[in-house]
């Protein structure tokens, strides 16, 4: 073996080629029902952003019906959401890790990266174009065929034309290998439970075989859409808070060619040659109107007292605020040159405070949700930072010391949930009324409560008897209106459910009963990557219990009711049943021919019992 | 020659349950009559409920009863069922016809009365003796086992077809197994002196062939273990009605000293019942203390032998006499010997040697 290794980059889409398990696509039975999932969620996560109520038509079809499976398939699901422009289809489609779903919000997937995953695999099995037909407007649509080059991970369109449609919306056609005669059922289980937790939307499935699924919608309001917010601090770690200093943090600006062209453009002087002292006056008057790396590199000008000519030749090395010297790079004497920084210039503060970042304080109540000046300043005392401590200058030990304190600081408000979307309690109702016309039906929706920083809601309904076919009791699990189909065993909801003592609630044998539970989380806490079973946090396992509490308690006094009305008819039964014997009976034993007049005592209501 | 005196003491019998359950259904019959729900009281036979009569001798129920409503839908069913069984009483012993247990279990059947199985008509049957007091002959049900009598005894059936027919019990060598017609008989007269009741079937044939009967004036009598409730009503009835002693002979262990005890003073299970024991009928052997004295071969006692010692020890009827007495010596002794072991001697030892001695010694107990 040699001794020497070579490291090589590898493109994303190289990446989830190699990895494609992990996504969900180790096999054909899987791989199909993982491309269904993440079309259909694509499309209505796409017309609940845009308020639209979604009419998502899906079809799988076989390439040759005659082959057994595993063959190839073609999946197709089009949708009336709002399209996507023109110029960005081939990269939304056509590369991996591009999406527009980033942000803190609930949505059902995260990135829009599953649906590139299902183009890719698609075109690793049969080597077959992805057909793309979009259209924003609702007049003119784009159509696009188009194959993913997986090791540049860029697109390669095979072909674009427009044409005149009437109505907006996205279709997505693969062909891919698949196992539908194993996948089936549970596709077929998706797509129904899909339907009763998104009763706004109307479902339409053609399966394989000719037959026609339809769930047509039976509310017409949607739930009110999610807003995106900062994160809660309980919410964060490490890598969190470096990527959001990153984010505010200062960077050295590159002063490239491109970069005087801005500052000349910001500065309103397009073409002119000025001096370096009429620069500065110029920078002084326009200074409010300047953008934050156009004020970085006026502010390092004025210590290097240089124009324009002279600067493109430089690069800036470091600036060293503790020290308040200046280093930058000399291409033409090619040395590096240092300079003194006046800690009294104007210029000077500037850069300091670019360069170390905000304050704690400022940067608590700033780059979070809920967190007042008040807060911060406790928060401080508590984590035994000065408030004025600029995070830009924290060592890598002080931002694990923070992280750690801001996840153990009891208080801070808890986490917004106006991030969340939950269904809401009538648009459940009806779902499940329309699922299982049941003779008892009763849901809850749970205020927001949260995890380690993570919002979340439960939302619950319970249904009995009526056209409830299935003995015992059938939970039917969701996670941000995703159907938890799988993996049931060792899930959270699960566990609440086995645990309560039904017989408690008159619950006896194998009822006919459904639980639906619906979890909505800016983070669900999987237990898998498989995403098919909820950790059981405690915060949630007690918000789980309390809504299943509030409804089998209501379930219990439906119980009783009809109870004591199937009891009544039940004893009447036996009265006439037995009252007429021991009449018989007792004729003969008393030596009369003629019965008792005992007719009225099981005629007339009610019988009241004896108890002894 | 004993005669009995002129009064049908059986047919008397009769009269009064025939009585007592007409009564029962005119209550019944008037209580449906005006509307009202009608109830059974019957004693309660729990645990609690059962307690023990120096006086009488035996186990009877205390004073709780329980009361079985028809206007509780709970109660409404096995309510039926005992009222369908006193109906079925009535029958059998108008029509003079008997039946078994499981003959009444499925006699229910004909009536759209459900017995789930043969154990609740059984625990039907105990209520029916309860309310009435009676036991269960007394209606005609009558038991599966059979035990047999032999001896000068003159009996006059009372059964149809045999009405007046008479018949002595020593015509036949295998002597008479006591079932329905025998038990409900009119005993007429005897020569006997003596009424003697053996565990074993072997023991009554050899006691048949050495002419105990004719030898000692006695009438024989098999209680095939546990005796029966009709072999203990006939030890009664040979007791009260015709003044025979009675001696009882077992197995020389704490189940046949049990045996004889059950004769005497009935058993826990027949709490609610009188009439089924004979108080003065003497326990004459084997006991603890003959193993010793008569040199007999023996066997180890069982652990379920020496428990069941220990629990006849806590029982009232256990705390006096040759009772205690002899259980003690089974526990210190630990060991036992069944009526057969005598034959180590020869075969009429028991007869010959033992059985006089026992008789004689019976007169001072």
């Amino acid at each position: 073996m040699s001794s020497k290794e070579t490291f090589t980059q590898i493109s994303p889409s190289e990446f989830f080629y190699r990895n494609r398990d992990l996504a969900g696509f180790s096999n054909p039975t899987r791989s199909l029902y993982t491309a269904v999932r993440e079309f259909i969620e694509n499309s209505l996560d796409a017309c609940d952003q845009k308020g639209i109520l979604p009419d998502v038509h899906m079809s799988i079809k076989a390439v040759d019906a005659e082959k057994p499976d595993p063959k190839q398939y073609i999946l197709s699901v089009r949708d009336n959401g709002p399209g996507i422009e023109s110029k960005q289809v081939p990269l939304a489609f056509g590369t991996v890790l591009y999406g527009s779903k980033f942000g803190l919000k609930q949505a059902r997937g995260m990135f829009g990266l599953g649906a590139t995953m299902a183009i890719l695999y698609g075109q690793i099995t049969t080597n077959k174009p992805l057909i793309v037909k979009s259209s924003t407007d609702g007049k003119i649509q784009d159509e696009y065929e188009m194959l993913l080059d997986i090791q540049k991970n860029k697109p390669v369109i095979l072909k674009h034309e427009t044409k005149e449609v009437a109505k907006a919306g996205l279709s997505l056609s693969i062909r891919l290998e698949g196992d539908y005669s194993k996948a089936g059922s549970k596709i077929r289980d998706y797509v129904y439970q899909t339907s009763l937790i998104t009763p706004y939307a109307t479902i339409t499935f053609d399966d394989p075989k000719g037959d026609r699924y339809r769930y047509t919608k039976v509310v017409r309001t949607m739930p009110p859409s999610p807003t995106i917010i900062r994160p809660h601090p309980h919410g964060i770690d490490v890598e969190t808070i470096r990527r959001m200093l990153l984010d505010t943090h200062y960077q050295i600006p590159a002063v490239d060619d491109n970069m005087i062209l801005k500052v000349r453009k910001e500065l309103g002087l397009a073409n002119k040659n000025l001096s370096y002292s009429e620069i500065m006056d110029k920078t002084q008057k326009k200074w409010k109107a300047l953008t934050r790396p156009v004020r970085t590199v006026m502010a390092l000008m004025s210590f290097l007292k240089m124009d324009f000519e002279k600067l493109s030749k430089t690069t800036i090395e470091e600036i060293d605020i503790g020290n308040k010297k200046l280093t930058y790079w000399d291409f033409g004497e090619s040395q590096s040159v240092s300079v003194d920084m006046d800690p009294e210039s104007f210029y000077y503060k500037q850069l300091a405070s670019t360069v170390q970042g905000e304050t704690l304080t400022s940067f608590l109540t700033k780059r979070f949700q809920r967190v007042g000046p008040t807060t911060a300043l406790k928060f401080a005392e508590f984590a035994k930072f000065k408030p004025e401590h600029r995070i830009g200058t924290m060592t890598n030990q002080e931002l694990v010391k923070l992280t750690d304190a801001l996840q153990s600081f009891d208080d801070f408000m808890a986490p917004d949930p106006s991030c969340l979307a939950p269904l809401g309690e009538s648009p459940l109702e009806k779902g499940m009324e329309r699922f299982f016309e049941p003779d008892f039906l009763a849901v809850v929706q749970r205020g927001a409560s949260a995890y380690s920083g993570f919002p979340f809601i439960i939302e619950m309904g319970i249904a009995y008897g009526g056209k409830i076919s299935s003995r015992g009791i059938n939970v039917y699990r969701f996670a941000n209106r995703i159907p938890l189909l799988y993996d049931e065993g060792s899930d959270v909801v699960l566990k609440v459910v086995n645990d309560t003592d039904w017989s408690r609630y008159k619950v006896k044998g194998e009822p006919p009963l459904v639980i639906v539970s619906h979890i909505c989380s800016t983070r669900i806490p999987y237990k898998t990557v498989g995403k098919e079973n909820v950790a059981d946090r405690p915060e949630i396992e007690r918000e789980l219990k309390l809504a299943l509490l509030s409804l089998s308690r209501k379930l219990s006094s439906f119980m009783s009711k009809r109870g004591q009305a199937e009891a009544a008819i039940k004893r009447k039964n036996l009265y006439s049943k037995y009252i007429p014997l021991i009449a018989q009976f007792c004729t003969e034993l008393a030596g009369k021919k003629k019965e008792p007049n005992y007719k009225k005592m099981i005629t007339e209501e009610p019988i009241v019992e004896e108890k002894t | 020659m004993k005669k009995k005196p002129k009064k049908k003491v059986s047919e008397d019998k009769q009269s009064t349950l025939a009585d007592l359950l007409r009564k029962h259904g005119a209550q019944i019959y008037d209580d449906l009559d005006k509307g009202n729900f009608p109830k059974f009281s019957i004693p309660s036979r729990s645990v609690s409920n059962i307690v023990y009569d120096k006086k009488i001798r035996q186990y009877i129920l205390g004073a709780n009863t329980a009361v079985r409503s028809s206007r509780n839908s709970s109660q409404l069913r096995s309510f039926t069922q005992l009222m369908w069984l006193a109906f079925f009483a009535n029958r059998l012993t108008g029509q003079k016809k008997s039946s078994t247990l499981r003959d009444v279990y499925y006699s229910s059947q004909a009536f759209e009365v459900d017995f789930e199985d043969q154990a609740e008509s059984d625990n039907i049957i105990v209520d029916l003796e309860a309310v009435l007091a009676s036991p269960r002959e007394s209606f005609h049900v009558f038991p599966e086992e059979r035990s047999s009598v032999f001896g000068d005894l003159t009996i006059e059936y009372t059964v149809p077809g045999y009405q007046g027919k008479k018949t002595n019990l020593s015509d036949h060598p295998d002597g008479y197994a006591i079932g329905p017609s025998l038990t409900t008989a009119e005993l007429i007269e005897t020569s006997a002196e003596v009424v003697i009741a053996v565990e074993k079937g072997g023991l009554f044939t050899r006691f048949v062939e050495e002419q105990v009967d004719k030898k000692f004036k006695a009438i024989i009598v098999d209680t095939g273990g546990q005796a029966p409730r009709s072999t203990r009503t006939l030890l009664k009835r040979l007791h009260d009605e015709l003044s025979l002693p009675v001696v009882i002979l077992t197995d020389g262990d704490v189940y046949g000293e049990h045996i004889a005890m059950v004769i005497k003073s009935g058993s826990a299970n027949a709490a609610h019942l009188r009439g089924l024991t004979v108080p003065d009928a003497k326990w004459v052997g084997v006991w603890a203390t003959d193993i010793e004295k008569y040199k007999l071969p023996t066997i180890p006692m069982t652990e379920s032998d020496i428990k069941r010692c220990h629990d006849l020890l806590k029982d009232p009827r256990y705390q006096e006499g040759i009772w205690k007495k002899e259980l003690e010596v089974f526990l210190k002794i630990k060991r036992k010997a069944e009526l057969e072991a005598f034959s180590k001697y020869g075969l009429t030892n028991i007869t010959d040697k033992y059985l006089p001695h026992k008789l004689e010694l019976a007169k001072s107990l």
